[in-house]
């Protein structure tokens, strides 16, 4: 098949040819037929193009190119064995033909609707980029009709998986900037919820189990040899942390310490005293595996209320401070004074022997909310993705999203003292850690080893654990979510020396002191 | 497996020697099984199924999976106060075991298929024993804090 001859009586069009393609006018309702048929042919997912040997055709004769394409597919379609014997042989071998010709208008349309798809996703992000430069100047009649148009984006995706989801908690984040100032999580009663929706992202993902894990790891390599250890919790949530450091204790060559924990946690609105009981289950647990073991809870509403000698550090004993994503909270705003000094000064003075700390990897304490809300889109977008890939869309994790929001909320919603989700990474922390005056401690092969393991028993595979420096990060497909890191206090000729001496507890009842700052309860 | 021990039995019959009167001998075969057969084992009658609740079976078949660490009488005493060898089975080791060589499914339940996919690999010692720790924890609590942070092992249930 040759091309068209030049110009047989009618022009070439203008405007195309100007862009290189030499077509005639009366041509182009054929062409774009042509190029319809093409693209469904292309899509349909026979690779034949790629069958025959590479003849090219001058593209610019848009007519002819399109023309000698399709009877290079037809042709092709045309050269599979035709030579039917009988009438049943003949339908036999016309039916896998119609067969596979509805099977790729099928996929034709799979996937022009996935590209669509793609499309509103790709839309929907800039939308909400826009949306949030709009917030950042201050704009809000823009921010609130572009925050209309995400709604109408979002009608026409899926939401309960992908961007979609994502986009829709942002799109909600978002809208409560603009139209409540306050934090809608400030309430007593969500406290509680906090802990249940804690509770459920522990199971649904390996983030927190993975700090735990790293943490207690460190914490049972410092504390060999020594015979009476204080471990001080900053966040004790339900203890879920300290049963395998009970039983690991339990199992050391030589015999248990004397385990006492100190746990921190907002005080209980309902009545209970929810750290007392917290310290009873933790004791009968060492009580069953034979473990001396006290508890002392230790009620503040924030960590920077915490005074150390509400910690009644004894001497002699080997110390581990443990906070597992506490230390961003006491984060203010870059380059101002926040309690975070304060509060490295006192656990410095403590003397530990190893302080772990388990952050978020991600800088979310940017002073520009654009910046901010990029880096949060990023990595929530990762995060969900981790729980969706858990098992497929047959288990879903509603719960545990509902944790993840809260955190994306406060991250997009609030500013001042509101606003405590600050998180920063590792490098930020590595460097503020060092000037308050500890030194970095190594986590071991163990560690890593242990934290390897962990992660085949998860049934998502994209987890990846990776060592730098001595610490450790837990991320999905390569980008980090999780960081890990140990510490100890710099070698002194003196250790801590408490006010008065501690009375040794009978192992089968608990220490328990509620301290309570009356100025907390606003 | 256990119909050549019902074949056998028919065979001895005659010379009047009946397995299930030596339960020690029954219990050392027993801690030679593996995890599904233990289960299969039970089922068979009274007598098997205390044999095979003994958790020194359970402890067998857990030290042959387990590494890292001295099975000794210290790990003994806490697996036990923490509930159990055979529990330990059920929710820590055998899931692990099974995540680790890939059985999945309705497959596991074939005694055939059990014999010939020798369940391969070993589960650490600590990691099972913090899990199982967790677990206990929980289960403590009587009620607030419902057992759930090991479903993750488990694996989904088809219910399509």
């Amino acid at each position: 098949m040759g091309p068209y001859p030049p110009s047989s009586g009618s022009e070439i069009d203008g405007l195309l040819a100007r862009v290189g393609y030499r077509i005639r006018p009366s041509d182009l309702r054929h062409v774009a037929h042509g190029l319809e048929r093409l693209d469904s042919a292309m899509v349909g997912g026979d690779n034949r193009f790629g069958d025959s040997d590479a003849v090219h055709y001058n593209p610019s004769d848009l007519a002819a190119w399109v023309d000698s394409m399709l009877s290079e597919s037809t042709s092709q379609a045309a050269a599979e064995p035709t030579l039917p014997l009988s009438d049943g042989a003949w339908m036999a071998q016309i039916i896998p033909q119609l067969n596979q010709q509805h099977h790729h208008q099928m996929a034709a349309i799979a996937a022009r609707q996935r590209k669509e798809e793609e499309d509103s996703g790709i839309r929907l992000v800039h939308l909400l980029m826009g949306c949030a430069d709009a917030v950042q100047r201050g704009d809000s009649r823009l921010a609130a009709s572009l925050l209309d148009e995400m709604q109408v984006e979002l009608t026409r995706m899926s939401t309960s998986f992908g961007i979609g989801k994502v986009a829709g908690y942002f799109v909600d984040a978002l809208r409560r900037r603009l139209y409540s100032a306050t934090d809608p999580y400030s309430s007593a009663d969500s406290l509680v919820e906090y802990e249940i929706l804690y509770h459920h992202f522990y199971e649904a993902c390996p983030y927190l189990k993975f700090a735990h894990f790293t943490a207690n790891q460190a914490i049972l390599e410092a504390f060999d040899g020594y015979d009476r250890v204080h471990v001080i919790d900053f966040s004790l949530m339900q203890g879920l942390q300290w049963p395998a450091l009970i039983q690991a204790l339990a199992l050391r060559p030589g015999g248990p310490p004397f385990l006492r924990i100190t746990g921190i946690g907002p005080p209980s609105s309902n009545g209970r005293d929810e750290l007392r009981e917290i310290g009873i289950k933790l004791a009968e647990l060492a009580r069953s595996v034979h473990v001396r073991f006290a508890f002392r809870g230790v009620a503040a509403t924030h960590l920077d209320d915490v005074r150390p000698w509400m910690l009644h550090v004894g001497r002699g004993e080997a110390i581990a401070v443990n906070s597992v994503l506490q230390l961003h909270r006491l984060l203010g705003d870059p380059g101002k004074q926040s309690a975070i000094d304060t509060v490295l000064n006192w656990v410095v003075d403590l003397r530990p022997k190893i302080v772990t700390v388990v952050e978020q990897e991600a800088d979310h304490n940017k002073p520009g909310f654009l910046d901010r809300f990029t880096e949060a889109l990023f990595y929530y977008s990762t995060v969900f993705d981790s729980l969706e890939a858990k098992s497929g869309l047959a288990q879903q994790t509603p719960t545990a999203e509902m944790y993840l929001q809260r955190e994306l909320c406060n991250i997009v919603c609030c500013e001042g003292s509101d606003r405590v989700e600050r998180h920063e990474p590792l490098a930020n922390w590595r460097t503020r850690l060092g000037q308050s005056g500890l030194i970095p401690v190594h986590l071991g092969s163990n560690a890593f080893k242990q934290a390897s393991m962990l992660l085949t028993l998860f049934s998502a595979e994209g987890y990846c654990v990776e060592e730098v420096d001595g610490c450790l990060l837990l991320g999905w497909h390569s980008r980090p979510l999780i960081s890990a890191s140990a510490w100890r206090a710099g070698d002194h000729a003196d250790d801590y020396v408490a006010p008065d001496d501690i009375t040794l507890v009978d192992r089968s009842s608990i220490a328990n002191n509620n301290n309570n700052n009356e100025n907390n309860f606003s | 497996m256990g119909t050549s021990f019902a074949a056998e039995e028919e065979h001895d019959k005659p010379h009047g020697y009946n397995i299930s009167d030596n339960v020690d001998i029954l219990a050392e075969i027993m801690s030679r099984l593996d995890g599904r057969s233990l289960g299969v084992a039970a089922c068979v009658c009274r007598v098997w199924y205390a044999v095979c609740n003994r958790d020194s079976v359970w402890e067998a078949l857990c030290d042959r999976h387990v590494s890292g660490g001295d099975a000794g009488p210290g790990t003994r005493s806490v697996v036990r106060a923490l509930g159990g060898y055979r529990r330990l089975y059920r929710l820590c080791v055998g899931p692990v075991l099974d995540r680790l060589t890939g059985s999945t499914g309705p497959d596991r339940w074939t005694g055939a298929r059990a014999d010939s996919v020798e369940v391969r690999g070993n589960v650490s010692l600590s990691l099972s024993l913090s899990l199982f720790s967790i677990d206990c924890y929980e289960r403590l609590s009587g009620g607030s804090l419902r057992p759930a942070s090991l479903l993750f092992l488990s694996k989904p249930v088809d219910v399509s």
